[in-house]
């Protein structure tokens, strides 16, 4: 490029110019003058080339790029430069002066230098993120040197209508003009264009709809048909189908996260039918396990970021959560259409409001939910606690119209990310930079929340909730309750004696405080607490705040439903219990009136807006949301699973797909707009799509379609794989088989899965599983002090169930999960992250837990081998072990190596004392009582470890178990266990 | 995403870190000159000319009072308990009702050459008055704890996003591969907001914090289960490795299972190493005794100044060290009374050791709380108790070493200590002016996530200049 030959004069120091260019510049200052008047006589009819470039490059990159600092627009405008108009520009800034830009001549233009980003501390723009492409610095470079013309407004956008490349998109309208006319890459677009109905392939002669047992037919899976185009076009061949072993593996572990039995492996091995046949019914059984749904239930609650607590400074419980969560469990399981899945979880409540008020606005509910009549009402308002999922508090300290606000910007923006994938959050502030969703679009669909309202609402037990341990929870949950209750009156009864002998002392005819304020005594006269030591005061305080918490903590087990109703913004109240429906939802409170707030700040005031939904969606200017108190959150519900909606079905077929493949088609499965990943294979993704619609909405009518086609049955291995990573360095052909680490959860699941101790019951409330015992009695701070112990179940058949059951609490988390990788719930998790770290061996392999599972699967093999009087068949109880954890026999090296370690651990643990573990009773907080400045302590009693009872312990068994228990806890933590293939 | 071929070699480095090769830890510690290098790989700053490598974050957790620390307010004085005009915006429950000026139960004097205001009870702060530059000029948004420990830790109020430790050693990489590039240590108690304080966010995991913990094992299960040895355990490895072997074999195409079978290797060594690392035992005495190690009030904060000292030495780039409880509504006389010689004796033996040991100038210490506290107080219980709440509009931040504006005061408060009035920036901009002390460009330490460049400060900001020698 041109510019290089300029770079050189940029050796001479900023401040110092060699005078001939000065004398250059001031005569050119002459000139430009009057280039500054000339633009106005130009007509876009027949631009100049400068024009154009002007119109086309230059004028958007100065907008979108230099104006936010460099125009009047500016909150401060930078430098002393301003580039809004051609005169100013001229005029320079405070470091160069007008030597900025010389029109005309671009290699003496300074501006040139300062966005190729080779004048150094003046790179533009500032954030190398912002950096022009070599195009864009061409452009000015071209345009300074045909006179740097500027056209004015008018004209611009002229030429911009008539010469622009790209497409317009009709939208509600931006906050200017030019936003709302400017032009973008068709490519950008993909999501917004109708889903294709015709493909470049031939898909005639392919199955119509696969059904359990089927023959494919001669044309095969239309998956495997697009994919082959792609990999032709490519030149690759496809790596062969993965052996049976393997395919169970990875078929189970994707439908239900848990391991194959070796019962089932040998069936399905030794299945005759093809490997088409056996496997298509392979996956139909595992889509009707009743597990199918806990797993996939799994995938929905990182996105919509389920938790049982609300985060922040508090981080209260929320006790009737757990309900939304079997309601998602259910869901899958019941493979309801996902067109009203997402409805009830929108929308629940008005519908089951239709529903149970009169026959006719039942009839109405009909209309919008077709299968209404098959859904328990109740589970209506337990569905909409999707509403709700994300972190939220309002304290003492916080302000009612931030904190709405907040919940209000959180919702907005996790319906476009869950169900349209569209992050919104950028147009809170503004129109958005590269899609064509203007702010207004952000401000309509959050009016459509202005009248939700939060509700724990009574809402009758469901048939198909499991209530069976709560009842053994409470116990527990009172026990504390009451403990603290009486250390709540023991200390009034402090404060009784303290205030009865500060009166004594002073000859005053009070008892107590509250008699002497009565009398008229000025209330600053009078002790301030009533207490002394460090300790009551520290006392005084957690009790006071734990009341509270346990209090609402007993909601767990009542029916109640995280839910919400529509009515007025009741006035804010510091939350320290649940959410009371009010009689009268239009009573107390205001209606809201949602209108554009500048820069996003909830104390300012622009244009008033109506509900409304996406507007560049086709249809979606046009498609009306009622304005009443209800109906709203029904109306956008209806347009995000209208099938003619542009995202929503991709948005399912995409997720649905990545979790099969460790990948999205589209690699950002929350973010389907110009700076997402454009979809990899575009027409199997709208193929998939339509067949989603098609189906009725089915996830299980998908997850066949994906699964039977040889793209899902590939191997890992490619016989070829060199040349693959040569023309798909990404691995994104399907060529081959991803392989993946287990999930968390799956871990966890697995290793009580091949040690026989999973607990599989569906659903109830959360568990609470054997925590680290360090990480369980870690002080934590909740708002004014500490938070309860963790304290796990007492019985390892609570405490023994699958991980999706484990009670989550954002402040909280279980060590184990975090370290691989599960994800917060802050934030909506697309996919999660497969890193390898340091601490997931520490956890696997010293972690009580694989030492746990490690025993009680050694104590399983030996006690199901072991014959009456027979000796001990080592070989069987090996392989026994390497069928359960791997799901095959050990090869002869394996077989022989693993007979030598387990002898010799059994006789390393002939002399090993293992201590016996032992469990506290309670835990002695420390703290410095912010009353008096001075240290207090605080007894916390755990009675769950009264009656605990730990899982299976090494002095329970002998030495050659404990023996094979390393051998054990080396299998779980081996590659072949945690890796799927 | 599942991965097939080259794994991140810095996805193995989270926690205690990793040296894929063969490199013991404890070799690395002696000489750090001979380390093979891994990623996360030490970088070139963007600011050369920057000073500080290291940052020593002390963290004073539930905002402490700037009138009662470094930022006198003699008005104060003659307004005590005269009722406080407040203007017409929407409170919280905490500011509303009756409120009261209230004045700082401390007396104020000037230290050093630079006229440092501070009170009375940093005896030993005042001694090392002029390598300080305090800066009163800063405003955040939150009052509340854990968004505003968020905010001043993330930069996001609602967390979630990376924490500027893991931004810093995202952009230096390490110094030494086999201790994580950045640690915290918090109180016993974990800060409200709890491990998002610390996040890495978006980032690899291999930027997360790693806390150590204060009792117990410094790090959860990195001790084998009582009764397990050494040796005992290295077979049962070495019997895994056998297994992973066999597996290797059948799978040549996976890479990551070379990657984890490493990382059991150097998890065998750490678990030896890491413990000797955070003993302070070869400490002379007259060090323990210079930070106040085994002596109230100062043992428990002493001993982890003294230990972000030893970690820094070994090239750790961000250390944050906790101080908790600085919350004080009631009580102010008592509560910041009792806190700040907790502090006090420590932070300046940590000012003179590192200045003693040339690592002052490439070290940045930075003291600061979420957010400062207000004038006024609703009296609860008459002139005896008073405190006072949060205030997101006025606070003191102080700097040392790591090229600050040494000897200076920076900014202004208004005559009650309300609000910032004079070289006011949003926190954003410190933001940007920390990391610029580290070498760091805000601008170009951007990272893509969800549709956008993502950055510190959110959405820019600019170094503030003054704060920079």
């Amino acid at each position: 490029m041109k510019i290089r030959s300029y770079l050189a004069m940029n050796f001479f120091p900023v401040t110092w110019k060699p005078l001939p260019q000065a004398w250059a510049t001031t005569a050119l200052a002459v000139i430009t003058l009057l280039f500054a008047m000339w633009p106005a006589i130009a007509s876009a009819a027949k631009p100049s080339e400068g024009e154009k470039i002007f119109a086309l490059q230059v004028r958007p990159i100065l907008q979108e790029k230099c104006f936010g600092c460099h125009s009047h627009e500016a909150d401060e405008q930078q430098g002393g430069f301003d580039l809004s108009t051609r005169k100013n520009m001229l005029l320079g800034g405070d470091a160069y002066g007008d030597s900025v830009v010389t029109p005309g001549d671009a290699e003496s233009s300074l501006l040139l230098a300062m966005v190729a980003r080779e004048e150094r501390g003046y790179e533009m723009p500032p954030k190398e993120a912002d950096r022009l492409s070599d195009m864009e610095v061409q452009a000015i470079q071209d345009w300074i040197n045909a006179d740097a013309p500027w056209p004015n407004e008018a004209t611009v956008n002229e030429i911009y209508a008539k010469f622009a490349e790209g497409e317009t998109v009709t939208t509600s309208g931006g906050q200017s003009e030019q936003w709302t006319d400017r032009k973008y890459q068709p490519s950008d677009l993909w999501a917004f264009q109708p889903i294709r109905t015709e493909f470049s392939v031939n898909l005639s002669g392919s199955r119509e709809n696969p059904r359990p047992g089927e023959n494919p037919r001669p044309g095969g899976n239309p998956v495997d048909i697009f994919i082959k185009a792609g990999l032709e076009q490519q030149d690759l061949s496809a790596a062969p189908i993965a052996d049976r072993v393997e395919l169970i593996r990875r078929a189970t572990f994707d439908l239900i996260g848990l391991p194959p039995t070796p019962q089932e492996i040998r069936q399905f091995v030794d299945d005759r039918r093809s490997d088409e046949v056996a496997f298509a019914a392979l996956v139909d059984r595992l889509l009707e396990s009743p597990h199918y749904g806990e797993h996939w239930a799994r995938h929905w609650l990182d996105v919509v970021r389920y938790a049982d607590s609300s985060g922040f400074a508090n981080d209260w419980e929320r006790p009737n959560a757990w309900r939304y969560r079997d309601y998602v469990i259910r869901a899958f399981n019941d493979d309801k259409p996902f067109d009203l899945f997402i409805l009830e979880q929108i929308a629940g409540d008005e519908i089951y409001d239709l529903v149970t008020a009169s026959k006719k606005a039942r009839q109405k509910a009909r209309n919008i939910h077709r299968l209404v009549d098959r859904v328990d009402s109740d589970e209506l308002l337990v569905a909409a606690g999707f509403l709700r999922m994300g972190p939220w508090e309002h304290t003492g300290m916080s302000v009612a119209k931030v904190t709405r606000q907040q919940f209000l910007d959180d919702i907005t923006d996790s319906v476009g990310q869950v169900f349209l994938g569209q992050p919104l959050q950028c147009c809170r502030c503004h129109d958005h930079k590269f899609d064509p969703i203007p702010t207004r679009d952000y401000y309509s669909i959050q009016s459509v929340f202005a009248t939700t309202q939060f509700a724990d609402r009574e809402t009758e037990w469901l048939a198909d909730e499991n209530r069976s341990g709560m009842k053994h929870d409470e116990i527990y949950h009172r026990r504390r309750y009451q403990a603290n209750e009486a250390m709540m009156l023991e200390i009034a009864k402090l404060q009784r004696e303290f205030e009865a002998n500060w009166f004594t002392e002073r000859k005053l005819p009070y008892k107590t405080k509250a008699e002497a304020v009565a009398a008229g005594v000025d209330s600053d006269l009078l002790p301030h607490k009533s207490l002394q030591a460090p300790d009551d005061f520290g006392r005084e305080r957690i009790g006071r705040k734990w009341q509270a918490r346990f209090e609402w903590e007993l909601d767990r087990y009542q029916p109640f439903a995280f839910s919400v109703y529509n009515g007025k913004t009741p006035p804010a109240r510091m939350q320290t219990s649940r959410f009371v429906m009010p009689a009268n939802p239009k009573g107390r409170g205001t209606w809201e009136q949602t209108c554009i707030l500048p820069g996003g700040d909830p104390f300012a005031k622009g244009e008033l807006v109506q509900p409304g939904v996406l507007s560049a969606v086709p249809g979606g200017l046009d498609y009306e949301i009622p304005v009443a108190t209800s109906g709203r959150r029904t109306a956008l519900a209806k347009w995000i699973v209208d099938p003619q909606n542009t995202l929503t079905a991709r948005v399912l077929a995409n997720r649905i797909w990545s979790y099969h493949f460790g990948r999205g088609i589209a690699g950002t499965p929350n973010n389907f707009g110009a700076t997402g990943k454009k979809p990899t294979h575009p027409e199997l993704l709208d193929w998939l799509a339509g067949q989603m619609v098609r189906g009725g909405w089915s996830a299980k009518n998908l997850h066949r379609w994906i699964m039977n086609s040889n793209t899902y049955l590939r191997s890992a291995q490619h016989p070829n794989l060199d040349k693959i990573r040569e023309s798909d360095p990404n691995l994104t052909s399907y060529a081959v088989f991803l392989p993946r680490r287990l999930e968390a959860e799956e871990i966890r699941d697995s290793m009580l899965s091949v040690s026989g101790e999973l607990n599989l019951t569906l659903g109830g409330i959360p568990v609470r599983p054997d925590m680290n015992l360090e990480a369980a009695l870690q002080p934590r701070m909740i708002m004014g002090t500490f938070a309860p112990a963790y304290v796990p179940n007492p019985l390892p058949k609570d405490r023994n169930r699958r991980s999706i059951y484990a009670h989550r609490i954002r402040g909280h988390r279980l060590p184990f999960m975090e370290t691989f990788n599960q994800p917060g719930s802050e934030k909506s998790c697309e996919l999660r992250d497969q890193s390898n770290i340091t601490p997931q061996v520490f956890a696997l392999l010293n972690g009580e837990e694989t030492n746990d599972r490690a025993l009680a699967l050694a104590n399983r093999v030996i006690t199901q081998q072991s014959q009456p009087g027979q000796q001990l068949d080592r070989v069987q109880v090996i392989n026994r072990l390497f069928k359960l954890v791997y799901g095959r026999q050990p090869n002869d090296q394996e077989l022989r190596r693993t007979l030598e370690h387990w002898a010799e651990m059994s006789e390393r643990h002939t002399k090993v004392d293992l201590p016996r573990r032992e469990w506290p009773t309670e835990v002695i907080r420390e703290a410095v009582e912010e009353n008096t400045g001075e240290p207090f302590k605080f007894t916390e009693r755990l009675f769950v470890y009264d009656d605990y009872e730990p899982d299976l312990q090494p002095h329970q068994v002998d030495a050659v178990t404990r023996g094979l228990a390393e051998v054990c806890l080396a299998l779980l933590n081996s590659n072949e266990f945690i890796y799927v293939y | 995403m599942r991965k097939m071929s080259q794994p991140l070699r810095r996805d193995f480095l989270y926690g205690l870190g990793s040296s894929l090769g063969s490199v013991a830890f404890s070799a690395l510690l002696a000489d750090a000159a001979q380390a093979n290098k891994t990623s996360p790989a030490k970088q070139q700053p963007h600011f050369p000319e920057a000073k500080a490598k290291h940052c020593i974050f002390l963290y004073m957790e539930g905002g402490p009072s700037h009138i009662d620390t470094f930022d006198p307010k003699p008005k104060l004085k003659q307004l005590h308990l005269k009722e406080f005009q407040r203007a017409g915006q929407e409170q919280s429950a905490m500011s509303s009702g009756t409120r009261y000026y209230v004045q700082s139960p401390f007396q104020f004097a000037k230290h050093g050459k630079s006229g440092a205001d501070m009170c009375h009870l940093w005896e030993n702060l005042a001694g090392v008055a002029d390598e300080l530059c305090f800066y009163r000029g800063c405003q955040v948004e939150s009052v509340n704890h854990p968004t505003a420990n968020y905010h001043v830790n993330t930069g996001n109020q609602f967390g979630g996003d990376p924490s500027i430790g893991a931004w810093v050693n995202y952009g230096l990489g390490t110094e030494n591969d086999d201790l994580p590039g950045f640690i915290v240590l918090p109180e016993l108690a974990y800060p409200q907001g709890g491990s998002a304080n610390w996040s890495n966010g978006f980032l690899s995991t291999a930027f997360q914090g790693t806390p150590l913990r204060s009792q117990g094992s410094p790090i959860l299960d990195i001790e084998p289960p009582r009764g397990i040895t050494r040796d005992h355990q290295r077979k049962n490895l070495d019997f895994l490795q056998m297994l992973n072997h066999e597996h290797l074999a059948a799978h040549p195409q996976h890479d990551e299972l070379v990657a984890r079978m490493k990382n059991y290797e150097l998890a065998f060594r750490m678990q030896m190493e890491v413990p000797k690392t955070l003993q302070i035992d070869d400490e002379s005495q007259a060090t323990l005794d210079r930070y106040g190690v085994g002596v109230e009030p100062t043992d428990n904060f002493g001993r982890r100044c003294l230990l972000a000292r030893k970690l820094v030495e070994k090239g750790v780039r961000f250390v944050q060290v906790y101080a908790s409880t600085w919350d004080s509504h009631d009580y102010l006389a008592k509560a910041h009374g009792a806190l700040i010689p907790k502090v006090d004796q420590p932070i300046a033996a940590l000012i003179q050791d590192l200045r003693e040991r040339g690592l002052l100038d490439e070290t940045l210490i930075v003291w600061m709380g979420e957010f400062g506290r207000t004038p006024d107080n609703g009296i609860r219980g008459g002139g005896q108790a008073y405190g006072r709440d949060h205030n997101p509009d006025a606070m003191t931040i102080w700097m040392a070493g790591g090229g600050c504006n040494a000897g200076h005061t920076i900014g202004a408060t208004d005559e009650t200590g309300a609000t910032a009035i004079e070289n006011v920036h949003h926190l954003r901009d410190f933001h940007v002016t920390m990391l610029r002390l580290l070498g760091l460009d805000d601008n170009k330490l951007t990272y893509f996530h969800a549709g956008r460049f993502k950055q510190l400060s959110q959405f820019g900001g600019k170094a503030i200049d003054d704060l920079i020698a």
